[in-house]
């Protein structure tokens, strides 16, 4: 029977490790716990003897090679039933419960596929059965491209598979698989908050001019296109970023730099069923309310039809996240990384207000400015601020076309 | 007058490096017995040999040797009585194997398996014995020398004529642990023998580092305490001074401290690499002065083993190991509930959730997939 020896870890958190020198050949027998090559890795070398008995079909890694562990290193022709990890047999195992089954990475049948371990996990994340998928070239090994190619024609012409459920009836837990859109989120998130220090800035603003000049484009434009606040917002975010451009920047970890970025891509969160998207508008400093009203609604729709392309996406400075229309008060949003700042804007609401000693009613709103305080200082934020806050309440002052 | 920072540092010693002994100092320990301590002294070693390799090969988490040091537990263990109490550290599996104690199960408590008498709840290479009276390792350096002393201060009051031996390492002596047990069992005249193998490195450390004092046996005395020094490869001499101490403890005469001059032939643990520290010309140094060869040198020479006993001992211990890997492995985990038991006598609130919640994930009597 033919088995696989997969580098074990051999010490504690050890990764991978190099082929120093094969002491077998291929064709040879070993026996259990015969020495089978001098492995280095940088916590110990040892020498890794054999968890088998039996004759040596191949020896997949040429010394001087670094494996990671997992991989394969060896195919032994086991000529007796050795007590080897993968396949122990418990003789009083009860029977495992069906859950805990599910739960488990599906063994079944995997034993003479070609995979590495990462192909396998890719296979399983997509729901695809490995002893399914046929491997694209003559060696027999399976690969994340077919692997892909057996998902796509599985999923071609169904819209966007339902996450395979896995849970069962124990558990109490439905289990969501993270991929697609999830995952990207999980991956984004993490990134942005591992590596950058967040800062939040937060003011109010008072937004009654804003309301009526809003008010004034929806009789004008009618129904040919809905006008909301978010393209005053846009606009009054891509004027004041020109006059602060650390706040219009990234950080370039490879070259140690901070890139100052001459374009205003506004980035729109959108909230879509499948999870957080955030398209941007490109050169938003340069078009008018109406063009930023029009491509809002159109990136919105694109983006919860989940008809973006790439470009759409891709190329954003700056982002602008609405939380107003559902509600809340105040919201510390996480940075898009890797840029550096991300403004959130919550609820107009009429509060009372004093001007001049006097309490007027206004239409007010909280904002938040967040920050990577490697590249913004809390006083370029804070004056960033008042600069947002000066367009909003006197949109006169901005270069605006309608 | 001048400030004593000394005492005798001369080690005992009954052999030399060939085997051949002082017959002036040579214990008296019958013939089976002798050949008995030299079988456990190769078994400890040839299960180290694939006990390491089953680490290596992922079969196992984790593995801690005895290999070179095996003259110190099996001389001193001989030199009980085996109602008395053991606390040992963790290169002690000689101890458990010349009480009687199977590899099987030692194998099974390697694999924590359901025969394990821990259930798979301990660190790999932590043995023990309950019927044996040899208490579980843990792994925290010198807490087990006040449980000893402990112990032995129970013999006492109970009068049960029973006394506690400890091991523990070089390192150890650096510890809280240590000083108090010490303490403790110098006033209370604590029927307990304080076994330190010095193998020369804590994990890395050398025992220069580890104390300015010129040996580590010079301690006992601000105790009040006898301390020795002896051979810890040569086992005639490690069984001589166990026995005295044996013997003073039985009498009421309190504790003694045994430094033992040994070696650690291999790696601190699985996950050490000891290349990095020692050089291999010291290795060859302490080969030549390597127990198991000095106790065939002195079995040879007394008349009483050859090489055909030899051969046939070794291949005995190699398919006694062999087969007791493929039983233990093929073992069942223990069910998961297990985590859960034994700590408290009634099981408390916080855990029975915890037990349910895990329950309610992985199925009764779960044992991993």
């Amino acid at each position: 029977m033919k088995r696989e020896f997969k580098l074990p870890d051999v010490g504690e958190g050890v990764a991978e490790g190099e082929i120093r020198k094969w002491l077998v050949k291929e064709g040879e027998h070993v026996r259990e716990f015969q020495p089978l090559a001098e492995i280095m890795t940088d916590k110990v070398n040892v020498e890794m003897t054999s968890p088998f008995t039996g004759k040596i079909l191949k020896l997949r890694a040429e010394e001087g090679r670094v494996i990671k562990v997992g991989e394969v290193i060896m195919e032994v022709d086991v000529e007796e039933e050795s007590t080897a990890p993968m396949e122990i047999k418990h003789d009083s195992s009860p029977r495992q419960p069906e859950a805990a089954k599910a739960a488990s990475h599906p063994q079944h049948a995997t034993e003479s596929i070609r995979a590495t371990p990462a192909v396998r996990k890719r296979a399983r994340e997509l729901g695809i059965d490995i002893s399914t998928v046929k491997s694209g070239d003559s060696s027999g090994r399976i690969t994340a491209e077919d692997v892909e190619a057996a998902a796509k024609s599985v999923h071609a012409g169904t819209p966007a598979p339902a996450p395979p459920h896995v849970s069962g009836p124990h558990d109490g837990v439905e289990r969501i698989p993270v991929q697609g859109i999830r995952r990207r989120i999980f991956e984004r998130m993490a990134e942005s908050k591992r590596n950058i220090p967040h800062f939040s800035y937060v003011d109010e603003v008072d937004m009654t001019s804003i309301v009526h000049a809003r008010d004034i484009l929806t009789r004008k434009y009618g129904d040919s296109v809905k006008v909301t606040f978010l393209p005053f917002i846009i606009k009054a975010a891509a004027e004041a970023l020109k006059e602060f451009p650390y706040l219009n920047a990234s950080y370039d970890e490879k070259t140690n730099e901070i890139l100052l970025k001459k374009r205003y891509n506004i980035g729109v969160a959108v909230a879509t069923d499948a999870g957080l998207i955030v398209p941007n508008i490109k050169d938003a400093d340069v078009k008018s309310i109406e063009q930023l009203a029009r491509e809002v609604e159109e990136l919105a729709s694109k983006a919860r039809a989940g008809n973006l392309s790439l470009p759409e996406v891709q190329g954003g400075t700056f982002t602008i996240t609405n939380v107003g229309p559902i509600g809340g008060l105040l919201s510390s949003p996480v940075i898009n990384y890797p840029e550096s700042a991300i403004l959130a804007t919550h609820r107009i609401q009429q509060r009372p207000v004093v001007r001049n000693g006097q309490i007027i009613i206004r239409d007010m709103m909280y904002f938040t400015v967040a920050c990577d305080h490697r590249i913004v200082d809390g006083a370029v934020a804070a004056r960033f601020g008042n600069k947002l806050m000066e367009y909003l309440e006197h949109p006169f002052l901005m270069k605006l076309e309608f | 007058m001048e400030t004593k920072l000394r005492m005798d540092a001369a080690l005992f010693q009954v052999m030399d490096n060939e085997g051949n002994f002082d017959k002036e100092l040579e214990p008296e320990i019958p013939k089976d017995r002798l050949i008995r301590m030299y079988r456990v002294m190769q078994t400890v070693r040839m299960f180290e040999n694939i006990a390491m390799g089953l680490q290596r090969q992922g079969r196992i988490g984790f593995y801690i040797g005895a290999g070179g040091q095996e003259a110190c537990s099996v001389g001193s263990t001989a030199a009980l009585k085996d109602s008395d109490w053991i606390f040992p550290a963790y290169r002690e599996p000689g101890a458990l194997l010349l009480r009687g104690e199977t590899v099987l199960q030692l194998f099974h408590q390697l694999f924590g398996n359901e025969n394990d008498y821990n259930k798979g709840r301990q660190m790999p290479n932590h043995f023990n014995s309950r019927d044996k009276n040899i208490a579980t390792p843990s792994s925290p350096i010198a807490t087990q020398i006040p449980h000893a002393v402990g112990m032995a201060i129970a013999a006492k009051m109970r009068k049960t004529g029973d006394i506690a031996l400890t091991y523990f390492g070089d390192g150890a002596t650096s510890e809280n642990d240590f000083h108090s047990g010490m303490n403790f069992a110098g006033i209370f005249d604590a029927p307990v023998i304080m076994f330190c193998q010095n193998n020369g490195y804590a994990i890395s450390l050398p025992t220069r580092r580890q104390t300015r004092a010129e040996t580590l046996a010079q301690k006992a005395i601000a105790y009040g305490i006898p301390g020795e020094r002896v051979d810890g490869n040569d086992i005639l001499a490690v069984y001589s001074v166990t026995r005295k101490a044996v013997e003073r403890a039985r009498k009421g005469g309190g504790p003694t401290m045994i430094e033992a001059i040994t070696y650690r032939i291999g790696p601190h643990s699985s996950s050490d690499d000891p290349t990095k520290y020692r050089d291999k010309s010291e290795v060859d140094e302490w080969m030549k002065k390597e127990p198991i060869r000095r106790m065939r040198g002195y079995l040879i020479k007394k008349g009483i083993w050859n090489d055909d006993k030899e051969k046939e001992l070794l291949e005995e211990i190699d398919a006694e190991i062999r087969s007791a890997v493929k039983v233990a492995e093929g073992i069942a985990k223990p069910p998961i509930e297990t985590i859960f038991e034994n700590v408290y006598e009634e099981m408390p609130w916080h855990l029975k959730e915890q037990m349910e919640e895990t329950v309610s994930r992985y199925g009764k009597n779960y044992r991993g997939g």
